[in-house]
């Protein structure tokens, strides 16, 4: 058993762990603390894959920004309900299959997949590599991000905003 | 040494980094648990609020301009996040790299125009 796969193992125990804290706690605070743990375990299994960048990339968007938009809509929302209603029986025993269903054909589907390794040495100059694929093979995708971004951002513009002219007639 | 063991042991140094991170809060609030005297008067309970007396709830619902903010930091952050990326690999890439860029910029420049023109960078 190498360092390595003890790693792996720690990491993806804590992701896994935490992310069940997220989906069994009862508030929400404590759901955005166990969300980061499971991001950030989630960028040390990147860097165990020597994607540094991605790594970066996950703690500063993901832990970093997606963590506070995520923060600031729990603050702008009314939580002090902490109770949860049941779903029936037969609604959650549905769940529950579907669940399982979902494993199995996930399991089956991935166990024998085989993906065909590049040798390359990612972890060599990895943001430099990322740059000249990302610049030279993948400029329209690159374009159309900037366009999503753009669209996301009027989009909230236009939802806020209206709610915010709704505020001032009161 | 491979160069691969190489980066990986760089990260063994990150890896206790983040565990004494973690640790440090918890022994320190264990240790201060373990050591001050537990005596809890009424008076003690009561927020602290810089001397005013407290009053309402703690968790009120903010307002939504706030929210604008966060959106604009976690996009703009995202096209931080490309321009690294570009500037690494910019001697390799050339002025094509560049004009790449550019449209990319001016993309997001006109989102940010379009939220200045509807005010919302504006408190008021």
């Amino acid at each position: 058993m190498s360092g390595e796969y003890i790693v792996f193992l720690f990491l993806s125990l804590v992701a896994v762990s935490s992310g069940t804290l997220m989906l069994i706690s009862k508030k929400v605070m404590h759901m955005m603390v166990a969300l980061i743990f499971t991001f950030i375990s989630i960028s040390g299994i990147y860097i165990l894959l020597s994607a540094e960048f991605i790594a970066a990339v996950q703690v500063m968007v993901y832990s970093g920004a997606v963590a506070i938009i995520m923060i600031f809509g729990i603050m702008l929302t009314n939580h002090h309900d902490s109770s949860r209603n049941k779903a029936p029986l037969i609604r959650r025993l549905l769940v529950g299959i579907s669940i399982i269903l979902f494993s199995i054909s996930m399991y089956v589907g991935i166990s024998h997949l085989k993906i065909s390794l590049a040798e390359v040495a990612l972890h060599e100059n990895n943001t430099e590599k990322i740059g000249i694929a990302l610049f030279s093979d993948y400029v329209i995708p690159f374009e159309i991000a900037s366009l999503v971004l753009l669209v996301a951002l009027v989009g909230a513009i236009v939802i806020a905003k209206n709610d915010n002219v709704e505020g001032g007639n009161q | 040494m491979s160069s691969l063991n190489w980066y990986q042991n760089n990260y063994v140094i990150v890896l206790v980094f983040l565990i004494l991170g973690i640790l440090l809060p918890i022994v320190a609030l264990f240790l201060g648990k373990l050591l001050r005297p537990h005596k809890p008067i009424h008076a003690k309970y009561t927020t602290y609020e810089s001397g005013n007396e407290p009053f309402g709830d703690a968790r009120v619902q903010f307002n939504v301009r706030y929210y604008m903010f966060a959106l604009m930091f976690v996009i703009f952050s995202v096209e931080t996040i490309f321009l690294y990326p570009w500037a690494v690999a910019y001697k390799k890439l050339g002025v094509f790299a560049l004009v790449e860029m550019l449209v990319f910029v001016v993309m997001l420049v006109i989102g940010l125009v379009y939220a200045w023109k509807k005010k919302v960078l504006r408190w008021t």
